[in-house]
This record gives C-alpha cells, sequence and structure tokens, in this order.
C-alpha cells in the first residue's frame, strides 16, 4: 500500500490523531522536508484541521519543515553540555563547514543546528550527526567526525 | 451553604469551611465563597487551558503552588487563595508576561479593558525585573474584519479553545515552541476572509489586546478608569 492511500485510510478509520506523529515522521523520511503543501495533504488526508498539523510538525525539531542538507548536525546547546565547554564545540563546527547554525552549506552537505537536550548529558559536550551521538567531544576530534559523513 | 449530602466534598479555603460539590475546581469553590482568584486564560465557557498560571494557589501537602482553575476540589484540602508565597508568585508571573508585552499600553486600543492589566494593578506588579526578549510581529490586518497584533499575545491559548470549542471551527492553532510560539493559521499564513468568517468569538475572548476588530483608533470606548490601589 503507498504512502497516500495508507493516509487516506488512516485518515478513514479516524485515527488522524493518534497516527499524526508516526505519519509526519515517514512523511518527513520520503519527502526529506514538511514543506506547507505537504502538510496540507497530509491533513487533507488524515482529516485534521492543518493548524494543528502545522503545530505538531514546527514543535518538534526532528520534524524539519525546510529543506535541509545531506547531512544534519546538531549541537545540544542545554546546560550541561553548555558547562562542559560546548560553545567551543559549536564555533569548531561552525568554523570547520563555514556556516552558522541554522544554516545549510551551500553545496548540500551539512545543515548545522542548535538542539535542547539530546539524552547524551553523561557524555557532554555532545552531538548528533544524522542518528549518531557523538559524546565526550573536544575540538580536535570535530574534522575526523565531519570526514565521516560526505 | 448546601447542606453536606452526597457528592458535597468539604474543604478549607483561607481558615473558613467550604462546601462544594464533586467535580469543581478550585476556583468555582473560591468564587462561590466570595473569593476573587485572578485569571488570564480561565474563561467560564471554554473548557479548562491552564496555560498562565495566574490562578496559582497554595494546597496544603502538595508539592508545587497548584493553578485553581483546572486542580479539582477532594475531600479535606487546605487551601491558601492569598498567602505571601502565592501573591509572589502571581506578581513575579505577571512580571514576567509584562517583561515579553510592548510598552505601548498608553496608546494601546484595548486600553483600561485589557486583563493583563487588570492583573497587575491588582497584583501591584512592579516593572519586570527581567530584562528579556520581546516576541515582535508585524501587525496582521489582511482580514477587513480581524486585525491580529501578535507581539501583544500572551499566549493563553484562549482564542484557539474558542474557536474550536464555541465557534467549531478550528482556524487557529498553536505552532513552533518555547520563546517561538504562536497562534497561527493553516501553515502559519495571515488571517484572511478565505479561513475564518468573522464570528468575533476569537475576539471577545482575548485578554489583551492582540486580537481586535478592525475600526477606527479610539472610535470605542476604553473602558473605566483604572484605579491603583495603595
Amino acid at each position: 500500500m503507498n504512502m497516500t492511500a495508507k493516509i487516506r485510510e488512516i485518515g478513514k478509520q479516524g485515527r488522524g490523531r493518534e497516527e499524526l506523529l508516526a505519519v509526519l515522521r515517514e512523511a518527513r523520511e520520503s519527502y526529506g522536508c514538511l514543506t506547507p503543501e505537504v502538510i496540507v495533504e497530509l491533513a487533507a488526508g488524515l482529516d485534521l484541521p492543518v493548524g494543528e498539523v502545522y503545530g505538531v510538525a514546527t514543535f518538534y525539531s526532528f520534524l524539519s519543515t525546510r529543506p535541509k542538507g545531506r547531512n544534519n548536525i546538531r549541537i545540544c546547546k542545554s546546560i550541561p553540555c553548555f558547562l562542559k565547554d560546548s560553545q567551543i564545540i559549536i564555533d569548531t563546527v561552525a568554523e570547520a563547514i563555514d556556516i552558522q547554525p541554522g544554516e545549510t552549506t551551500a553545496d548540500n552537505r551539512f545543515s548545522f543546528e542548535l538542539t535542547n537536550c539530546i539524552g547524551a548529558c553523561d557524555k557532554a559536550p555532545a552531538m548528533m550527526v544524522n542518528h549518531r551521538v557523538y559524546g565526550g567531544l573536544t575540538p580536535a576530534e570535530i574534522a575526523r567526525i565531519l570526514a565521516e559523513h560526505k | 451553604m448546601a447542606k453536606p449530602g452526597k457528592g458535597t466534598i468539604t474543604v478549607t479555603i483561607n481558615g473558613s469551611a467550604a462546601m462544594g460539590s464533586e467535580g469543581m475546581t478550585l476556583l468555582e469553590l473560591a468564587r462561590q465563597s466570595g473569593i476573587e482568584i485572578p485569571t488570564l486564560c480561565h474563561h467560564e465557557e471554554l473548557s479548562a487551558i491552564g496555560s498562565c498560571r495566574i490562578c496559582v494557589v497554595e494546597v496544603e501537602g502538595a508539592r508545587t503552588l497548584v493553578a485553581s482553575c483546572h486542580t479539582p476540589i477532594a475531600p479535606g484540602m487546605v487551601i491558601q487563595t492569598h498567602s505571601e508565597k502565592v501573591l509572589a508568585a502571581r506578581r513575579m508571573i505577571t512580571e514576567l508576561l509584562l517583561a515579553s508585552h510592548p510598552d505601548s499600553c498608553l496608546v494601546c486600543d484595548k486600553a483600561n479593558r485589557c486583563q493583563l492589566r487588570h492583573v497587575a494593578t491588582d497584583l501591584e506588579a512592579a516593572q519586570p525585573q527581567v530584562r528579556g526578549r520581546k516576541r515582535c510581529y508585524p501587525i496582521e490586518d489582511v482580514s477587513p474584519y480581524i486585525k491580529r497584533d501578535l507581539s501583544k499575545c500572551v499566549l493563553c491559548r484562549r482564542c484557539v479553545a474558542a474557536c474550536r470549542e464555541m465557534a467549531g471551527q478550528n482556524v487557529l492553532h498553536m505552532a513552533y515552541r518555547g520563546f517561538n510560539s504562536k497562534v497561527v493559521v493553516d501553515t502559519d499564513r495571515p488571517l484572511d476572509k478565505e479561513v475564518c468568517r468573522d464570528c468575533d468569538i476569537c475576539v471577545n475572548v482575548c485578554p489583551t489586546g492582540a486580537l481586535s476588530l478592525v475600526e477606527e483608533s479610539g472610535s470605542k470606548k476604553k473602558g473605566k478608569p483604572l484605579f491603583i490601589k495603595g
């Protein structure tokens, strides 16, 4: 069953609200990002108000509503990482790929953003590249980690 | 006072006993007993929201102050509605709201009908001690009926609830998170007459000047003068 049919089925059964997060996640994987057009279409299929779908999509930073690069770097900006000098890591990454948090490199290789706690406080300062967590970071390691992701 | 019967709950408010029926909230019971608790997000005709925390009260044994607008009464509760701790918390909440509110009260068309202003005056809230960022949004006046000035929004969610529950329309929703939280229309597009049928319900429930009808400035009375206590 393709995605559109599946979504329509969920909408018909009135399970739109329960399945919303799962559907958004799947849509994010297949479309790359949740553009307003995608959101309007999902809302119609799930039989939910557009605003509600948009509200959920914009609440979670993993459900991006803007186009992202091939690799997504997320550095934790919460207090435990901050106390472990995450700012140095942020500056090092920003310098290495020459963009600021919230931007994407011109070659579309990296997107860079700051995120709230990713649950790796024991390994602070921590960052995520795509779905992999890197902890106990030092500026010296950044170049090697970034080189792993083409 | 009602006779104790089935479903009657006796609690102690500010040292005296009060009786209420099961399912009543602390706020309802307090108001029934003639105790005024300030509120911002609470609206009698809407389901409880509990976002503004202005209505907090002290309940003996509770770990934190509880919001009276959505906490049901329970037998034997001992409640303080105007203790030092409660007033300090309400004042701090108001000051925090004011800290991110535009300083345009003198020329705001909501003037003395503004509930944030009422609450702040009543609590004798001071100049905010906190200096923070203000949320700045351009005024939205695309619709010929409703003007939205979201810089003045306190995110109480009354309009969202009213649109859903009273108007049955589901036009307004919350989006984004944290400091960026905002009441949006669809995918954050301007409120125009295509999506909204100008029922005015959201305008009437807005506690601040964030939502207003499009009308000439100064064409409406601005409410009674505020008498500052003290």
